[in-house]
């Protein structure tokens, strides 16, 4: 409420008295549609809540009375330093001995919408952040191609462009819990992914210039980074929606993100998106890169893995409440929104199912805004709080007819030592303190 | 409308650039959305996932600009110089592996000065860095059914000799991607030396012999290294079937943890065992997060000034110095570093710059003197 008051209705408020009725009736006049059970369990009409004047609203506030900073300020913008704690986060257990073999994840929990700002896209590397000069910049395509070609970066750039939204997620995303649940937190529990608008070339669109030879069946892409990044994509892919990509929302690629370019495969694992890109070499067998062999494979009980595991099956959470933002500040009858992610590497979602006894029953939340093929999805339920414990658990489909699994189901499967591409449905615990801790149900 | 013709372009070489673009409009499926589970050939999708072809000048929701695309002259055909210099990828056959030779006496001193600050003693690895091996490499593979469903149980052994598929991963990881500070510095011989010690290590064998202390790899004998799980992954990606094995693959959603279901039949009450439980978070979980959290919206305590030496000591020296697990005196430890004062403070730098038991020179960076002696400096007031 005390925003809404805006500083014209302040200035025109001559005692407290009229203060407190602006109050009581902006206050039922946005309750008009509550319930009346609802209203009589509130505690907002309590005469303290109702009396006491909010020293933000009755004091001039220093911004308000001295100069801003000249538009000259911050060439280049920057967040407000109120928000310093919206990072990215590392934690130790999961580096490969050092911080340049190592991700740093996403805070999802304070994302808004279905774009990461590039400052806080996750960053997963394997000999750190590369700075590339682009003119130094080359992209070399050999191999089984009629015509293979050098190109610079401006080259690159003249081909016509496509722009797409899309998220990349690490396939290690919840690979830390198949035992059991490890982080009270989102940003670790599901933060190995961002989703950015993209802007690119089809590789498709310069193939066609190219040639490919019929016996060509892979694409090797190699990153120009320090661990030389590698991975073998199969050619249906390269003639789908393979993108070389030079912007990131509506700029350059950041450094963490593979400046000046990198591959995009839509809905793919992360690490085949290879990073700081420098050749693409067409072949009839595949390459066998270190990354597609001792990593990146999910073993199952039968001792087999599974290798060249491509798309990031459909997946949600819960966003708010989350452990990071709990509902500790809630009072029973507040009507607040459940919110989440959905997102599929297979196609586009189709709707979410959200239980508040971890999986046993479900209702249909509503997706809302944009909603793109291989793209985050937000989604949202109203609730009108109880102050009891709850079991939140959320469950996505796409449109290619997948629906994520409960964690029996894809564990009877796949077992507990497979590392990657979970998707198995994530329980929030909500205590009746409002508190939220990261559970799973298992049978 | 034009679109690209995914049948015609694979088997494009006798055909013109403009011949690869067909006009011709896309059939809807019985799926209600835009998206298909079969490209325009036919052919299942390789992923298991939706192909969105273009119809009616939009792919999905986006809109395409549907002119001709192609005939595009950007760039230039690269010399074979350039195509030699940055092709050094190595594949199972052989492609691209050189002629040379090193033997596993040569790759445990090539390993000892360079790769055991990291991978720890005889590859057990340490301090996160991967191990390279565990045992023997045919007894570990079997351990690769292992589960652990329950605490006391041991895991499946992932290292190189256990359970990679082929050898000339090995050898293009080590020339491409090691030693990690400073990489594609190892001459062939050398690569060949440090695979003859990890196929040592991983107590491998060679067209039946065992690659024991004096065994000298070469060119030939490295094609013939059989790795033991080789069989151990699916789908198979090898061959003129690759693609349609790993299209029949993906299409079984059971074979890779997926699921599918209509949408009118998927569970919506009482979907759940008698048996469920909520499981928590034990002894903890992992919490040591860096920064901790926080969604306090305040003003950032004030960063003193700049420290010399801290940025390059975080970023360069703290892979190994950051604590003792890499056998390095770790930056904190007051009583490891006075003793190494003793030495003087010179003596420190001098060890530093020219390398020191299991540290290279300049622990493998570029850095100046200058920035050497800041960096230790820095470690040295860090560790009072």
């Amino acid at each position: 409420m005390n925003e809404k008051t805006s500083q014209k209705d302040l200035e025109t408020l001559s005692d407290d008295k009229s203060l407190n009725e602006s109050n009581r009736r902006d206050f039922f006049k946005k309750t008009a549609a509550f319930s009346m059970t609802a209203l009589a369990g509130t505690s907002l009409l309590s005469a303290t809540d109702a009396l006491a004047d909010d020293p933000a609203i009755m004091h001039h506030v220093p911004w308000g009375q001295k100069l801003g900073d000249p538009v000259t300020k911050n060439r280049y913008g920057i967040p407000s330093a109120y928000e310093h704690n919206n990072l990215r986060r590392n934690t130790k257990l999961l580096a490969s001995g050092n911080f340049q073999a190592s991700i740093a994840v996403c805070p999802i929990h304070e994302s808004e919408g279905i774009i990461t700002p590039n400052g806080l896209f996750f960053s997963r590397s394997h000999g750190g952040t590369a700075h590339i000069d682009p003119n130094m910049f080359r992209l070399m395509i050999h191999g089984l191609v009629d015509k293979e070609i050098v190109l610079t970066l401006d080259q690159l750039k003249r081909y016509p462009s496509v722009t797409r939204t899309h998220f990349v997620e690490c396939p290690a995303n919840g690979g830390q819990e198949w035992r059991g649940p490890q982080f009270n937190s989102l940003q670790f529990a599901k933060g190995f992914m961002s989703s950015a608008e993209w802007t690119g070339v089809y590789i498709k669109t310069i193939l066609a210039d190219l040639g490919i030879k019929p016996e060509a069946r892979w694409m090797l892409a190699e990153g120009s980074d320090n661990s030389e990044m590698g991975r073998t994509v199969p050619i249906d892919k390269v003639l789908d929606d393979a993108m070389i990509v030079w912007g990131q929302n509506g700029e350059a690629l950041r450094p963490e993100q593979g400046y000046p370019v990198r591959l995009l495969l839509p809905g793919w694992e992360g690490n085949l998106c290879v990073k700081w890109l420098k050749r693409l070499e067409f072949a009839s067998e595949p390459f066998y890169c270190k990354e597609e062999t001792a990593k990146y494979t999910a073993l199952k009980p039968s001792g087999k893995a599974v290798q060249h595991f491509y798309a990031n099956e459909v997946n949600s959470t819960v966003v708010s409440p989350s452990p990071e933002k709990p509902w500790t500040d809630l009072k029973v009858g507040d009507l607040v929104e459940i919110e989440g992610l959905a997102w599929s590497g297979m196609g586009t979602i189709t709707g979410v199912d959200l239980s508040f006894d971890g999986g046993k029953n479900y209702v249909e939340a509503h997706l809302k805004g944009l909603v793109l093929p291989k793209s985050w999805t937000r989604w949202s339920f109203m609730y009108r709080y109880e102050g009891k414990p709850l079991l939140l658990t959320s469950r996505a489909m796409d449109d290619a007819g997948y629906i994520q699994p409960t964690v029996d189901e894809e564990t009877a499967i796949m077992g507990v030592e497979s590392v990657y591409h979970r998707n198995g449905v994530e329980t929030w615990e909500v205590t009746a303190e409002g508190k939220v801790n990261h559970v799973q149900i298992r049978s | 409308m034009f679109r690209l013709d995914r049948k015609l372009i694979i088997s494009a070489t006798a055909l013109t650039a403009a011949a690869l673009f067909t006009a011709g409009c896309v059939k809807g499926d019985s799926t209600a959305g835009p998206g298909k589970a079969s490209y325009e050939n036919g052919k299942a999708t390789i992923d298991g996932a939706l192909y969105y072809p273009v119809v009616d000048g939009k792919t999905g929701p986006y809109l395409v600009n549907t002119q001709e695309q192609s005939g595009f002259t950007y760039g230039r055909t690269p010399t074979a110089n350039e195509i030699a210099a940055w092709d050094k990828d190595v594949m199972p056959d052989g492609t691209g592996l050189p002629e040379g030779s090193g033997s596993v006496e040569e790759g445990e001193e090539i390993y000892e000065a360079q790769c055991v600050m990291c991978h720890g003693d005889f590859g057990s690895g340490g301090g996160g860095y991967p191990a390279l091996a565990q045992g023997n490499a045919y007894e570990g593979q079997k351990t690769l059914t292992n589960q652990r469903t329950t605490p006391d149980k041991d895991g499946p052994i992932r290292v190189f000799g256990t359970y990679w598929p082929q050898a000339s991963t090995m050898w293009w990881y080590i020339q491409s991607g090691m030693p990690h500070p400073k990489t594609k510095s190892l001459s062939n011989d050398e690569t060949y030396a440090l695979t003859a010690y990890m196929l040592n290590l991983n107590q491998m064998e060679i067209d039946g012999e065992l690659v024991d202390d004096d065994y000298v790899l070469d060119r030939e004998k490295f094609l013939k290294i059989k790795m033991p799980n080789e069989k151990g992954f699916e789908p198979n990606i090898d061959g003129p079937t690759a693609l349609e094995d790993v299209r029949a693959y993906y299409n079984v959603p059971e074979n890779f943890g997926a699921q599918k279901v209509k949408p009118s039949e998927r569970c919506m009450t009482d979907c759940q065992k008698e048996t469920a439980k909520v499981a928590t978070i034990q002894n903890g979980g992992i919490a040591d997060f860096l920064p901790p959290i926080s969604i306090v919206r305040d003003l950032p305590v004030e960063e003193g000034e700049a420290v010399a030496g801290k940025d390059d000591y975080e970023s360069s020296c703290a892979v190994c110095h950051v604590d003792s697990s890499m056998g390095a005196p770790a930056v904190g430890d007051k009583a490891a570093w006075e003793k190494l004062k003793e030495k003087g403070v010179d003596a420190i730098l001098a060890n530093a710059i020219n390398g020191f038991g299991g540290m290279p020179p300049r622990g493998g960076t570029d850095l100046s003197d200058a920035k050497m002696k800041d960096a230790v400096d820095y470690m040295i007031n860090a560790s009072k």
